[in-house]
């Protein structure tokens, strides 16, 4: 007992000295003593399953050693990279990509159809991560030239041509993870696990060199990236918003947009039912639609992105705010106490307790909000969601559990996720009646066939502007929609706004909307990246 | 835990108050304590618990005397709160734990070679795996929260009490007036409660005493490693470990004052039980 007393004592000690010791040191002349083409950076996104894109590896940011069909401009807007451009068939199912013939990867041999063709073979026999169900066959039909075949008209099927990166097929072997080759802007140099990894510029490049010759990626917690920062050991780092309002000599914060969302998923149907596994579905308070847009209107938005995010995002009202499907009539008038009363009073809930509950027959006003146990982003919002609705009569009780309870609980109770993706696709998952209770999707069985039709027919379209209108006509079409103007089935939150401390040197160039995942994200166009003269 | 060997014993000379005084003192400033606690537990209610947006990460200040946290909440009403609630646990965790000790020391003692080398035996395997391991284990099998918690500290801090009493129970049971009664025809549980039972009370409340500021650490400790109580609840473990993500932003009252709190609190029942036992130990008792 002795002994533990004297290290609780100790670790007190330890830590009151950390909180008042930090900001000593600060080391401006080590930053400028790098050359000035070299970066170090500290942003986190090590993969667990190492650099291989038929595994998962480049789903956001830059996939550094590889390059993709498509990409995505600084509006998000689709460019050829490796494509000289692609045709669909009237009938949606056969997709057509010329490839540009002068792409070589870094071990000097060219790049071809071939190449491209067994990536994604590749990519759908691992089935890991990137969800290629749908494509029937994919085949190299000359030189230059894939042809893609799908089962089911699929428009989305164009971001996976702007993700999965091509692999040399005469290189692809056990070891690639590890050791990846491709034809992308960096050569790979070294990768200690959970340490560092260090890329050099790749000078058989095809597209613009980048202005780094040497980038240093350190995997570090965000305590040590901070002190890293603060002894001028990193140009880059990612923080999260406890430490935004530090001081770093040579430093400045920036904050990006996301669509790194966070919301409350309601249970759309009522109590009774049983997914396969067992576990219960639906919930009689949250299947009221009265329940859902008063809680969508009473919420007050900006103050939970000015208190709990400490100002570092912004209020969202639907899974995609500000990306070309995003459909701005979404937006509603929130923080709205009043007409929230009014709306439940007309569906018939009534305070008639003592205790300022509502009541509706004898169903009291009152659920469960799980939220994921370790993390204090969703716990905050969890916690100052249910004091917003405390006055309005209807009573949150917050839980933290871990992801595996959650996912028992989660067809049941409302849950605080977050989603964000620059695929349209993640729409279809999180709304559509296919994907009821499928795995972390559409867990509250949301269902309406009008949305499912704008869905299919987005789809189903040929062009990205055409999908794009149906998109957002899924949201609300003036009569219903799956936004909180409609069925509202979600309660969206805030977006987070992405922090990062970059020297002052340090231009990252035009950085757009920022999906789900903090960190590696900023480096998608890292190839602009480069230092003020 | 040193609750078994003697303290060599110091000199009394240099110290203005005697054993006993010390005592009492103890006594009053832990009552003063766990009044405080309870009655803030009480008067502070929900109010200092809630959200408020306006008031986050303050520092100590006249209004909030022990600061705010990252969600504007009155640091003083959570640690009020979380001591309570480490209070009420650490009470039920020791208490049971102590009746499961005497249960099986007095078993263990009377009940019979076989029950006393099953007994003996699990004592040794529960004294052989890490505490810490094996709490995190129970409280995960009772699905966590605080019947979790409750189990896991009382399943665990059993075995070394029960292993005192087992020897206080052995010596007892060949002195004269136990192999007196015994001839005269007396029951085996007419022995345990008229003869056995109140000399082993001195041994029972000194090792529950000290058996609770181990709970209430045990409690703090995996409820701060996540497998506690639930990370809403405002203990102490919960407010550490949040407070972990705040230090490098230069938050120190997030983690000192609760810290510190329940270091006193462990303390004051340490020395409390400690002097106990030289109090109620003949061989120390008059120094």
């Amino acid at each position: 007992m002795r002994k533990e007393i004297a290290l609780a004592v100790l670790l007190l000690g330890l830590a009151a000295l950390s909180a008042a010791g930090c900001g000593g040191v600060r080391n401006r002349a080590e930053r400028a003593e790098r050359p000035a083409n070299e970066l170090v950076v500290a942003i986190g996104g090590e993969p667990e399953a190492g650099f291989d894109p038929t595994t998962g590896w480049g789903a956001y940011g830059s996939p550094l050693f590889q390059s993709t069909l498509l990409a995505r401009d600084h509006n998000l807007t689709l460019v050829n990279d490796l494509a000289a451009g692609h045709e669909i068939s009237t009938d949606g199912l056969t997709w057509t990509v010329r490839l540009r013939n002068d792409v070589k990867f870094s071990d000097d041999r060219p790049l071809t159809a071939e190449d491209v063709a067994y990536t994604f073979s590749a990519a759908a026999r691992s089935g890991a991560v990137i969800d290629l169900n749908n494509m029937k066959s994919v085949a190299a039909v000359d030189g230059q030239t894939v042809k893609f075949r799908l089962n089911q008209p699929q428009s989305t099927f164009v971001n996976l041509l702007a993700r999965i990166g091509i692999v040399p097929r005469h290189a692809h072997g056990p070891d690639y993870a590890v050791r990846p080759l491709g034809s992308g802007p960096f050569k790979f140099v070294q990768w200690d696990r959970g340490q560092q990894l260090i890329v050099e510029a790749n000078p058989l490049y095809h597209g613009q060199q980048p202005y780094f010759q040497r980038i240093t990626f350190l995997f570090m917690s965000d305590d040590a990236a901070l002190a890293a920062a603060k002894a001028g050991q990193a140009d880059l780092i990612a923080v999260p918003e406890a430490f935004a309002r530090q001081e770093i000599a040579g430093m400045r914060l920036l904050a990006l947009d996301s669509v790194d969302n966070r919301g409350i998923m309601f249970p759309f149907v009522a109590a009774g039912g049983r997914t396969k596994d067992g576990h219960p579905v639906g919930n009689d308070v949250t299947a009221d639609l009265a329940i859902r847009r008063a809680i969508n209107i009473a919420i007050d938005r900006q103050a939970l992105a000015d208190g709990v995010l400490g100002g570092f995002g912004s209020p969202a009202y639907s899974s995609s705010d500000g990306l070309p499907w995003w459909n701005p009539e979404t937006v509603i008038q929130d923080a709205n106490i009043d007409l929230a009363r009014q709306i439940l009073a007309d569906a018939g809930w009534k305070e008639s307790g003592n205790d300022g509950l509502l009541e509706k027959g004898d169903l009291q006003a009152q659920f469960t909000l799980v939220y994921p146990a370790a993390d204090l982003t969703r716990k905050g919002l969890s916690l100052a969601v249910a004091d917003q609705l405390r006055p309005l009569g209807i009573k949150i009780d917050v839980a933290g559990k871990s992801w595996e309870v959650i996912q028992a609980m989660m067809h049941a109770n409302a849950v605080l996720f977050g989603w964000g993706s620059h695929d349209p696709l993640e729409m279809y998952n999180l709304y559509s009646s296919e994907t009821r209770g499928i795995g972390w999707f559409n867990a509250g069985f949301y269902s309406n066939s009008v949305v499912d039709g704008y869905m299919a027919k987005a789809l189903a379209a040929t062009s990205e502007e055409e999908a794009n209108r149906y998109w957002q006509k899924a949201q609300w079409d003036g009569q219903t929609g799956l936004s909180a103007r409609g069925d509202a089935p979600w309660a969206w939150l805030v977006n987070l706004d992405h922090l990062y401390f970059v020297s002052e040197g340090l231009d990252l160039g035009r950085q757009r909307i920022q999906p789900h995942g903090h960190g590696w994200p900023v480096t998608a166009n890292i190839t602009e990246w480069r230092r003020k003269e | 835990m040193n609750s078994v060997n003697t303290l060599p014993c110091r000199n009394s000379n240099r110290r203005r108050l005697n054993r006993r005084q010390h005592t009492l003192l103890t006594i009053a400033l832990a009552a003063t304590l766990l009044f405080v606690l309870l009655g803030g537990a009480l008067f502070l209610g929900e109010e200092g618990l809630s959200v408020n947006l306006n008031h986050r990460n303050m520092p100590p200040s006249l209004a909030y005397p022990l600061g705010t946290d990252w969600l504007g909440r009155d640091m003083l009403a959570r640690t009020v709160q979380g001591l309570s609630l480490s209070f009420g646990v650490g009470l039920t965790a020791a208490g049971i734990s102590a009746f499961i000790a005497l249960v099986l020391g007095l078993a263990a003692a009377l009940g019979g070679k076989r029950l006393d080398t099953i007994i003996t035996w699990l004592v040794d395997l529960f004294l052989a795996v890490p505490h810490l391991v094996l709490i995190i284990l129970i409280a995960f099998v009772f699905g966590g929260g605080l019947q979790g918690v409750i189990a896991g500290v009382t399943l665990t801090h059993w075995p070394a009490l029960t292993r005192l009493l087992r020897a206080e129970v052995l010596q007892l049971r060949s002195a004269e007036f136990v192999l007196v009664s015994r001839r005269l025809g007396r029951s085996r549980w007419w022995v345990a409660t008229r003869h056995l039972l109140p000399h082993l009370k001195p041994q029972l409340l000194v090792g529950f005493l000290l058996l609770f500021p181990h709970a209430i650490l045990h409690e703090a400790a995996i409820t701060f490693l996540g497998f506690g109580l639930s990370p809403h609840r405002p203990a102490i473990g919960v407010i550490l470990s949040e407070s972990m993500h705040y230090l490098s932003a230069g938050s120190w009252w997030l983690a000192f004052f609760p810290g510190l709190a329940l270091l006193v609190m462990v303390r004051m029942f340490d020395i409390l039980g400690d002097n106990l036992r030289l109090l109620y130990d003949p061989r120390s008792a008059r120094e």
